[in-house]
């Protein structure tokens, strides 16, 4: 699209460059930077096994990745408001009195100071993956292009980590999962249940199968829910 | 005084009445939604209908729909990029399709939705609606009957309100007064939707049922308990309400 901001053509270039999770959280932390002139950004990711564990996989600068570090420590902030209700949170001037987060700001202006927070979460379906979270050491609320773009962007990074997550290495899945076959997430909830996985493994698993038959994605999962076709636990 | 007439309009002050309790509080857009597509059949405005909204992309996905059938979701579903929903999406206008079979001669329009109408043979006319916004359009409401015809002005209209309805009502949401874009909304919207897929999958799974069935239990059991539609969804697919879901439907055929 032409009228993409400049954070989700920088997104759309690592498409093309491919790479793992840890570049695509680089890339979109990079580019908020570079496109919203914000201070610093982290991403992080959720680790489902050991829930509610995070992982940092990439932060701009040290600031960055200690206000990320310390959410989790202390247990709130914006990318865990952001995670916890699936919705963008913006705190565009932090000097206006009635703080959200008391000790993570007190925590945080003993080493910078900050003026600005935002979360946003990066989910597919009930499959959460984690959370952007951008600073600026001075109050200011994103122009709404800017919003715009961060959050076209962190919509298209949600596909692509989920696609880093259940790595094999193809591309075709990705088109049709962004155009919402309903299918695929039928098909995933019913293999949650013949698996007794999580719905990320359930997915991990049926594009795997796709993968390894080289079907379209869509066709695999027409299959499970046509039920002619059904995994085990053990296969 | 006319029954049908009568009984139409004993309905539609109940919708009104029921969408007005539905946006007082902390409402779910998705089940607004729902019950919108709803009120489309009990109104008699189609025979099936369907919400679909813009993503972040601009492209038209799935919000909600008067049917879990799979016709039905096909033919809303294969207007993602081309079809009645994207042109009146685009140009923020209504747009009619008093039959269906006329577009076979007119392949050049929208191809993939035309073959998809003439395969299945279960709808002769379609409407699509914008959910307007200030000249713009966020998705589209589409109507699908049986019977070739375009609808009565005073059809259309209603239908046109249900629409604004449905956009006033993703616009007001919870989120929107802290500040949040639009684009945000319609993005949460449609990860209900994925949800709520995700959820027909289990219960279908674990109950033995159609999507359809599974999708029935999800609403019942969410109205039920006057419950968030994608909160229960998420707790189908997360948590352990997949049993209770389906156990509390089977005591209520």
């Amino acid at each position: 699209m032409n009228d993409a901001g400049p954070v989700t053509r920088a997104l759309r270039n690592l498409v093309h460059d491919g790479g793992g999770g840890e570049a695509l959280a680089a890339g979109i932390c990079c580019a908020s930077v570079d496109g919203l002139g914000v201070t610093g950004a982290a991403l992080s990711m959720c680790l489902p096994q050991i829930a509610p564990a995070h992982e940092v996989l990439y932060a701009t600068n040290a600031t960055a990745a200690h206000l990320e570090e310390l959410q989790y420590t202390l247990g709130e902030g914006p990318s865990l408001q952001a995670l916890a209700t699936g919705r963008p949170v913006l705190a565009p001037d932090l000097r206006d009195g009635a703080d959200a987060w008391p000790i993570l700001l007190s925590e945080l202006r003993q080493h910078a100071s900050v003026g600005a927070l935002f979360g946003l979460p990066l989910r597919w379906g009930v499959i959460d993956l984690g959370a952007l979270c951008l600073y600026r050491t001075t109050a200011g609320a994103l122009a709404g292009a800017q919003l715009r773009d961060l959050l076209v962007a962190v919509d298209l990074a949600a596909v692509l980590l989920l696609g880093a997550r259940t790595d094999l290495g193809d591309g075709q899945w990705l088109d049709q999962l962004v155009r919402g076959r309903a299918e695929i997430h039928q098909a995933t909830g019913m293999m949650v249940v013949q698996l007794g996985a999580s719905a990320l493994d359930a997915f991990a698993r049926l594009r795997a199968h796709a993968y390894a038959e080289r079907l379209p994605l869509a066709e695999v999962a027409h299959q499970v829910v046509t039920r002619r076709l059904r995994f085990t636990a053990d296969t | 005084m006319s029954g049908p007439r009568y009984d139409r309009e004993r309905k539609l002050t109940m919708a009104f009445v029921e969408l007005a309790d539905t946006l007082i509080d902390d409402y779910d857009v998705i089940d607004l939604l729902d019950r919108l597509v709803s009120y489309c059949l009990e109104l008699r405005l189609a025979d099936a209908a369907g919400i679909m909204l813009a993503d972040s992309q601009q492209i038209l996905r799935l919000a909600a729909a008067s049917s879990e059938e799979s016709t039905v979701l096909e033919l809303l579903q294969v207007q993602s990029g081309e079809g009645p929903c994207v042109e009146s999406y685009r140009n923020a206008s209504a747009v009619m399709v008093a039959d269906v079979t006329e577009l076979s001669g007119d392949a050049g329009r929208w191809p993939r939705f035309s073959a998809a109408v003439a395969r299945q043979g279960a709808f002769r006319s379609v409407h699509a609606l914008p959910l307007r916004l200030r000249g713009e359009a966020v998705g589209a409401l589409n109507l699908f009957h049986g019977s070739p015809g375009t609808l009565p002005a005073a059809d259309l209209a209603l239908a046109q309100a249900l629409a604004d309805v449905a956009t006033i009502g993703i616009l007001q949401e919870r989120a929107v007064h802290r500040g949040e874009l639009l684009v945000g909304q319609l993005q949460t919207a449609l990860n209900s939707r994925v949800v709520i897929e995700q959820a027909k999958g289990v219960l279908a799974q674990a109950g033995g049922l159609t999507m359809e069935a599974a999708f029935d239990r999800l609403r019942r059991f969410s109205r039920s308990g006057n419950h968030r539609l994608s909160d229960v969804a998420r707790e189908v697919v997360n948590g352990d309400l997949a049993g209770q879901v389906l156990g509390v439907s089977a005591d209520r055929p």
